[in-house]
């Protein structure tokens, strides 16, 4: 028998707790237009994210853009929603990689995994993406995992926030190692979505408002396996990947 | 930006409490802090300690300063702030007519100068000097330092010019020309061009507007008359100006942020009474040109909306609280609130920026936490996933494990432009190459990995080349999800991974492996001994394999029973061994010392090494 992936196992198993609270599996282009990626997210035209520092543009090709976080498709999915005369509540997840023009190191790659969630309705709260959130680790981690929010920013969310996550010490080894157990982790950044967002996907913001979240799959891999250097992950090395 | 404790206090009655529960009171109700640094002094009895406060970039424009943190913990911590110096409207008076100003940028909002003749240059005081230190600034000289007092107190950048060596009070902010040149205060020539804002006085560059100063105006001993700069210089054309010259400052860190207009004002008073304070001197005046002065902003939220939002039931009380902490002015009616934002926050706009007031002030812990509602009907399966976990299960049972490799190749047709290592720039146009690498790459570990046959897989996007007849623009197709496969029996192949539809997803299993286990980056020696065991003997395969792990010693990394036998009455039993050390390349000595020990043992045991 050979191994699939660790990054398409966690998708699998994230894909498999999102469902049963009933949400969607959707995906978008890795090769982004530049207003999917900034511009219907709240990201004004001179951001410093979209410098070429950042972000991975394309020669000969103004306007497109190597994606650099899974959120466009939060206005993508809700534009085919709607183009299909389907109208909120919508739950849906997605898993898939994004890339950014940054230096490789051991906790930083060019091409990484993120995994995005939104949920829009006409009485989505933070509150409910707090317990959202509470039953997925609490899945992930097969146990009571705690959750809290610290004051964060980010142009498509208000208020935005930072997720932190706490695993109980008393579950055990198998679960998690030692030294993550007991602790406050970070794991993502979340909050609701900014009016602005709803209006670019063809929402009226009065009337529709809901909360989005994006982590980074290769920490989450990273934490729960102790693996310790991110540059395993697109190694092709079987003695990483016939591990898991 | 670093936060002394001390420079903060000043702002309060009486000292906060310790820098630990500052930061705290930051990390959940404002911005992350970075590090707390314990300084000592010789002059003060406790020292000092400086938070490194991570200041989001929404709030640059009011946060980047002592008082904007001061302000932050005063709603924080319930806690008066005794000294504000927005609070009073700045007089900038006199007028003086000595100095002219005139504005020919829509990029300047506002420029204030303030004239002051006959100071005395000179070191600065002990407490400024502690001050600057404090936030990782050096010394320089009294007028100098405070503007870097000043810009750090409450967030205005501030600049001095040397009057007498400036030759002429006419001062001008307008487009650089192509290629006008100008030496800055660090002694390096800048090249500007017409994108750039400078800083004129009798039309020639003596400052980059919101970045740095020139030279030839530069302060020192002998200054006696000096023009004070505070202006509001649009953000993002000191962002560029700064990016393109390589040169960011302090106060094109601030001006990138967008400033307030209003913030200029509260800096030339204050600076222009520090000055007078340190280095004595006769106030002439001030010119203040302010074409659009900035209008009061309002925002407003209902209390319905801010419980809609956040999944809480706070009462209008909750949220006057939470606005009164702030400072900000409100008038409420029948649960409407309508509140006028300070003038440094130019952040707050739409009912959801107030929303997110209250819920940071009020703190995120009092969010409950609320499951959303039970889902209505299954959701649909999506049918690339669903195709691309079919293909998982089909490839993982016939043996192939799953890699990812990188979109980048060597050759392509479409190319990523400024890549930070410059390798393999090309978005690649098939699976093929990097599967054929990684076959190679794997082949080497096949005993280590105790594979008969390196068999691999990968479902990954490529970007294939344009049809050579294609009437598009822009170049190359449109990316596909392709499944390719690669094995030491087979060429690699990859084909277009067609959806699959479905009702359900297949319950598919995960991984159980609890922890990944390093692997080493020496070299490894391979040993196989095999040996007749007779029929008689008590021990099972599984307590000889034990045993061979046990006697192979500690630099033996993996053993395996990789053929077994029957024959005569007697079964034959072959152990592949792999030696491999964390710390270094092992020698065959070495290993040949271990494999002897290892077959003494063996005999001692009874059985015939074959």
């Amino acid at each position: 028998m050979g191994s699939i992936h660790p990054i398409s196992s966690l998708i699998r198993e994230a894909n498999q707790i999102f469902l049963q609270m009933g949400f969607t599996f959707a995906e978008g282009p890795l090769l982004e237009s530049e207003w999917y990626n900034f511009d219907a997210l709240n990201v004004p035209k001179d951001h410093p994210a979209r410098d070429m520092q950042d972000t991975f543009f394309i020669k000969d090709e103004p306007g497109m853009v190597l994606r650099t976080h899974t959120s466009p498709v939060q206005v993508r999915y809700i534009e085919s929603q709607i183009k299909q005369g389907i109208q909120p509540p919508y739950r849906v997840i997605v898993p898939g990689k994004v890339f950014r023009n940054e230096a490789t190191d051991m906790t930083h790659e060019a091409e990484f995994f993120q995994i995005e969630g939104l949920v829009v309705g006409e009485d989505i709260t933070l509150a409910h993406l707090k317990g959202t959130l509470e039953q997925f680790f609490s899945k992930l981690y097969q146990g009571k995992v705690e959750i809290r929010f610290r004051p964060s920013f980010f142009p498509f969310v208000e208020p935005g926030v930072e997720v932190d996550m706490r695993i109980p010490d008393n579950l055990g080894d198998k679960v998690a190692p030692e030294k993550l157990r007991g602790r406050w982790l970070e794991m993502m950044g979340a909050g609701m979505v900014h009016p602005s967002v709803i209006k670019s996907a063809g929402l009226d913001p009065a009337k529709y408002q809901g909360f989005a979240f994006g982590a980074g799959l290769d920490r989450i891999a990273m934490l729960r396996w102790s693996i310790d250097d991110i540059r395993h992950m697109h190694s092709a090395d079987l003695r990483f990947i016939n591990q898991f | 930006m670093k936060i002394s404790k001390q420079w903060l206090d000043t702002f309060f009655a009486s000292p906060l409490p310790p820098a630990q529960e500052l930061a705290d009171a930051l990390t959940f109700h404002a911005f992350e802090i970075d590090g707390i640094e314990k300084l000592s002094h010789p002059m003060t009895e406790f020292g000092d300690e400086v938070l490194d406060v991570k200041v989001t970039p929404n709030r640059g424009h009011d946060a980047l300063s002592h008082r904007g943190i001061a302000k932050e913990l005063s709603a924080i911590l319930k806690l008066l702030l005794a000294n504000d110096p927005f609070v009073l409207r700045p007089l900038l008076a006199p007028v003086t007519t000595d100095v002219s100003v005139e504005l020919d940028s829509k990029l300047c909002k506002r420029y204030i100068a303030g004239y002051i003749k006959g100071v005395k240059v000179g070191p600065s005081p002990e407490w400024l000097k502690q001050r600057l230190e404090a936030v990782g600034q050096r010394s320089i000289n009294n007028v100098v330092d405070a503007t870097n007092f000043v810009m750090f107190n409450m967030g205005q950048p501030l600049h001095a010019f040397d009057a007498g060596k400036l030759g002429s009070l006419n001062i001008g902010v307008r487009a650089a020309k192509d290629g006008e040149v100008m030496v800055a205060l660090d002694k390096k020539e800048y090249t500007l061009n017409s994108s750039m804002l400078v800083v004129t006085v009798a039309d020639a560059p003596v400052g980059i507007a919101g970045v740095k100063g020139g030279m030839p105006a530069a302060i020192d001993e002998t200054t006696k008359d000096i023009v004070i700069e505070s202006a509001n210089f649009d953000g993002v054309s000191v962002r560029k100006t700064a990016q393109a010259l390589k040169l960011r400052t302090d106060a094109s860190a601030r001006f990138e942020q967008v400033l307030s207009p209003e913030v200029a004002a509260h800096g030339m008073q204050s600076v222009a009474a520090l000055i007078q304070e340190l280095a004595g001197g006769e106030l002439r005046g001030f010119v203040d040109v302010y074409p659009e002065p900035q209008k009061p902003m309002y925002a407003s939220v209902t209390v319905e909306k801010v419980n809609k939002v956040l999944g809480t039931t706070l009462t209008g009380a909750d949220i006057a609280d939470a606005f009164s902490r702030l400072g900000f002015v409100y008038k409420e009616e029948a649960g409407v609130f309508e509140v006028q934002a300070p003038f440094e926050r130019l952040d707050i706009t739409i009912p959801e920026d107030l929303i997110e007031e209250v819920a940071r002030i009020t703190g995120y812990d009092k969010i409950p936490s609320t499951p959303l509602d039970e889902a209505r009907g299954t959701p649909l399966v999506n049918p690339n996933f669903y195709a691309a976990e079919k293909a998982r299960e089909e490839l993982v049972a016939k043996g192939y494990s799953e890699i990812y490799t990188s979109v980048f190749a060597e050759a392509g047709e479409r190319m990523v432009l400024n890549k930070v290592d410059s390798v393999r720039p090309y978005l690649r146009d098939s699976l093929l190459p990097g599967l054929a690498e990684a076959l190679a790459k794997n082949k080497d570990n096949k005993d280590l990995l105790g594979l008969k046959e390196v068999k691999l897989f990968e479902i990954g996007t490529v970007w294939p080349a344009s049809p050579k007849t294609s009437s598009r623009g822009g170049k190359g197709g449109k990316e596909l999800v392709m499944l390719g496969t690669v094995s030491e029996k087979e060429e690699a192949s990859e084909k277009i991974l067609e959806p699959v539809d479905a009702t359900s997803y297949e319950i598919l299993p995960l991984s159980n492996a609890t922890r990944f286990e390093p692997f080493s980056k020496y070299p490894y020696i391979v040993r196989d001994v095999a040996f007749w065991v007779p029929k008689t003997t008590e021990l099972t395969t599984e307590l000889i394999t034990e045993l061979i792990k046990k006697e192979a010693g500690e630099l033996a990394h993996k053993v395996m029973l990789f053929d077994r036998f029957e024959k005569a009455g007697k079964q034959s039993l072959a152990y592949r061994v792999i030696f491999q050390s964390f710390d270094r390349t092992l020698t065959e000595v070495e290993v040949n010392q271990s494999m002897a020990k290892l077959s003494r043992i063996l005999v001692d045991k009874g059985f015939e090494i074959r």
